[in-house]
């Protein structure tokens, strides 16, 4: 049956047949007693181990029918969804990685069936191999630097606001500013700005101070695009979002580099947030010197 | 393994920052297989529809103010600018790692074209 990609309505005929879902590859000995009760991506069907060469996929039967690219589209478009999707994902990756080195695999990695799902995994065994040593025993945690909420001083408004103002302010700024209170007020303006330059520039360069000091304990580092303010309205702007991937024995040391760094006063103006132990999301592909290409 | 804030208990568990932090690994991350799957309905290839699916997910992300694409200019520009290297990078690599995926497979050249048909047509509006 051929459909075509634009347009087309959904023949419910052909939404019958199951997709195999694929979460995570992980090396053998991944125990199926830490998937059981899962619920995965579709209510009914169990969360199972699908064997391929050395290693097993995490898989799940999921109905085709709701994992059509429109389909898919439609439901992600609707944030309760995409937060049910992404949250069932990783659910099911981190049930698998405390039992077995896991191999995240992005949302949505669909295929017809089984043996389409086996074939293609196993043309990628040898990377997979490659990228399982890398990350064993190690584990991904997220560090973030937010600028501390020192207020900055805000300028009083000027006490006669009402005033036109004048173009070519410039070269009046010699007159003393307590004939001018415009201009006093713009001066005021003028250093809370510097001031809080003076602070970005500091935060920046703090930032940069943290992330060298936590790649000196993990095994890489990867920076993260920063989240918008917005999100997370108690901290203040996000000067690093940044994953590290740390040898699990390690984690004692990594804790102790950001109690140092949180004690230290040339960071006082800013806050570190710790999320984690993560599987290594971002640490299993690019970069990596290890995986031959 | 969970995924827990270790230094601030404010932030809830299920709350939006939290998310976020899931969105960017899940969405973002992880390990592509270069596979050429279709979905049976769609007759797309899993490359398609994961860049759909990313778009649509960015899209919603956006309007549900998870929008860690954009921040305040005035100081985002240089908090962005290594992740920003590093990501295009990383793309890079990717897209190199598709292409050299694709061309080791066993595909017959046509099936080739025509996934990358659609492709070009994902990327269409």
């Amino acid at each position: 049956m051929k459909h075509t990609d634009s347009g087309s309505a959904a023949a419910p005929e052909s939404g019958q047949a199951d997709a195999t879902y694929v979460f995570a590859v992980c090396g053998r000995g991944c125990d199926p007693a830490a998937l059981a009760g899962l619920s995965g991506q579709a209510a009914g069907t169990p969360v199972r181990l699908l064997p391929f060469g050395s290693l097993e996929a995490v898989v799940q039967d999921v109905p085709a029918r709701a994992f059509g690219e429109e389909t898919l589209r439609e439901r992600l478009s609707d944030r309760a969804e995409l937060e049910q999707c992404a949250r069932a994902h990783h659910a099911v990756i981190a049930a698998a990685a405390d039992t077995a080195p896991t191999l995240p695999l992005p949302l949505a990695t669909l295929y017809r069936g089984d043996e389409r799902a086996r074939a293609a995994l196993r043309a990628d065994e040898g990377r997979f191999l490659a990228v399982l040593e890398r990350i064993a025993d190690r584990v991904e945690w997220g560090i973030k630097v937010y600028a501390g909420r020192r207020r900055p001083s805000t300028p009083a408004p000027p006490h006669q606001a009402s005033r036109p103002r004048t173009p070519g302010g410039r070269e009046s700024r010699a007159v003393g500013s307590a004939s001018r209170p415009g201009h006093a007020y713009l001066e005021r303006v003028r250093g809370a700005r510097d001031e809080r330059e003076q602070r970005q520039e500091a935060g920046l360069a703090a930032a940069d101070a943290v992330d060298r000091a936590l790649r000196k304990v993990a095994v890489a580092g990867r920076r993260l695009r920063s989240h918008d303010p917005a999100l997370n309205p108690e901290h203040g702007v996000q000067l690093l979002n940044a994953a590290y991937l740390v040898d699990q024995e390690r984690a004692a040391e990594l804790m102790g580099a950001i109690e140092q760094l949180r004690r230290s006063p040339e960071h006082r103006g800013i806050e570190l947030e710790v999320t984690g132990p993560w599987v290594p999301y971002s640490f299993v592909e690019g970069g990596d010197p290890v995986a031959g290409r | 393994m969970t995924e827990r804030t270790i230094t601030h208990p404010a932030s809830q568990p299920s709350g939006p920052a939290n998310l976020a932090d899931i969105l960017e690994r899940v969405l973002d991350k992880g390990i592509v297989i270069a596979g050429d799957i279709k979905i049976d309905l769609l007759d797309i290839e899993l490359l398609t529809i994961r860049l759909r699916l990313f778009v649509s997910s960015v899209e919603t992300a956006k309007k549900a103010g998870i929008d860690w694409w954009e921040t305040d200019p005035a100081l985002s520009t240089r908090a962005h600018r290594d992740a920003v290297d590093e990501e295009n990078q990383r793309l890079r690599e990717r897209v190199a790692e598709l292409e050299a995926g694709h061309e080791d497979r066993d595909d017959t050249a046509e099936s080739r074209n025509h996934r990358w048909h659609h492709v070009k047509e994902a990327r269409r509006p």
